[in-house]
C-alpha cells in the first residue's frame, strides 16, 4: 500500500496521477463502500469516514478489513488534525476516527508521502 | 534566486525571510500584502515594522496588482505574504473571483528581476474543518498557488517554530 497525505490543496491527487501514473482514482466522499476493495487508488479517505460514521459503521474496523483485502492501493488522505479540537462531538469523533485510521493504514502501507506545496517528502520507505 | 517560505500562523517565517537577506549589500525592497484593517492588523504591522527596523529595507504597501511594482535589476525582495494578497484578490465588491493567474504571473515577473525573491505565504488547509464556501474556495486556491509559486521556486522552505525544514533547493 501507499499513502498520501497532506493538508488541503496540497497538489496529493496530482502527485497519484502524474508521478505515481494512477488513472482510476474513486472519490471517498460518493464511492459504495463495497467498491473499494478493488480499487488501484481512492482520494478523499477522511470523507469516507466520515461518511461511515454517518452510516453507523465502524470505519476503523472497516479500514483494516480494507488494509486487508487490498494491499496495492493507494489511498489518499487530507492532514486534519492541525486546529483546534471542535466543540461539536460528531466533528470531534471524526477527526480522532480519522487519525485512526490514517495511522492503520500508515502502519500497513510500505511507502508514506507528505505533500506541501506540490512537493512530495517520503516520511515512510521508500518511492520505487 | 528565488525562495517560497510557508508555515503555520507565526512560526517565524518572516524573521527566516528577512534572515536570507541579511547580508545583501544591494536594496532591499520589503512588499507588504496586508491591509491595515482594525486594530490587530496594526499591531501585527507595527511588530513587523519593528523587526526589520534597520535592516536596510524600503517598505512599499501594495494589497492587490504586485505585477505593477517597480523594480530594479539589482535589488533583494521579500513579499509578504501571499495568504493576505490572495484574500485581498478574492474578495473584493461582494463577489469571489480567481486571482490564480495573476498572482502566481505577477509573483514570477518580480521573480525574474529581482536579484534575490523571497515569498512569504501561508499553509491553511490542516484543521480539517469545513468551512463555508469562500473559505473553503480560498484555502484550494492558495492551495493551487503555492504550489505554481513553489514550481518555479529554486528553494522552498517550511517553518515549524522557527526551525527552517528543506522542502526543496538549499537551506539559505
Amino acid at each position: 500500500m501507499i499513502l498520501i497525505t497532506g493538508g488541503a490543496a496540497q497538489g496529493k491527487q496530482k502527485f497519484a496521477m502524474e508521478y505515481l501514473g494512477l488513472t482510476k482514482i474513486v472519490d471517498g466522499s460518493d464511492c459504495d463502500f463495497s467498491e473499494i476493495k478493488n480499487i488501484e487508488c481512492i482520494t478523499n479517505y477522511h470523507t469516507i469516514v466520515k461518511r461511515l460514521i454517518n452510516e453507523n459503521i465502524n470505519a476503523v474496523e472497516f479500514t483494516k478489513k480494507f488494509c486487508m483485502e487490498n494491499q496495492n492501493a493507494a489511498v489518499i488522505i487530507c492532514e486534519v488534525g492541525s486546529g483546534i479540537v471542535p466543540i461539536e462531538k460528531n466533528e470531534r469523533e471524526w477527526r480522532e476516527i480519522v487519525g485512526r485510521c490514517g495511522c492503520i493504514i500508515a502502519e500497513r502501507s510500505d511507502t508514506v508521502i507528505r505533500m506541501i506545496c506540490g512537493i512530495p517528502t517520503v516520511i515512510k520507505g521508500e518511492l520505487l | 534566486m528565488t525562495t517560497l517560505i510557508t508555515g503555520g500562523s507565526k512560526c517565524g517565517k518572516s524573521r527566516y525571510a528577512e534572515r536570507i537577506l541579511d547580508n545583501y549589500l544591494g536594496n532591499k525592497l520589503y512588499i507588504a500584502t496586508m491591509k491595515p484593517y482594525g486594530k490587530e492588523a496594526y499591531i501585527a504591522i507595527e511588530r513587523h515594522r519593528k523587526m526589520r527596523d534597520g535592516k536596510g529595507f524600503v517598505t512599499v504597501e501594495k494589497y492587490t496588482d504586485i505585477h505593477e511594482i517597480p523594480l530594479t535589476d539589482n535589488c533583494a525582495v521579500i513579499l509578504e505574504c501571499i495568504g493576505n494578497l490572495c484574500a485581498n484578490e478574492m474578495f473584493c465588491d461582494n463577489k469571489i473571483i480567481d486571482p490564480t493567474e495573476k498572482i502566481v504571473n505577477g509573483v514570477y515577473r518580480l521573480s525574474c528581476i529581482a536579484k534575490k525573491m523571497v515569498i512569504v505565504t501561508n499553509q491553511v488547509g490542516s484543521d480539517g474543518i469545513y468551512y463555508s464556501e469562500g473559505t473553503a474556495k480560498y484555502i484550494h486556491i492558495l492551495g493551487e498557488i503555492n504550489q505554481r509559486i513553489s514550481e518555479f521556486s529554486d528553494n522552498v522552505i517550511e517553518c515549524v517554530y522557527g526551525i527552517p525544514i528543506l522542502q526543496k533547493g538549499v537551506l539559505l
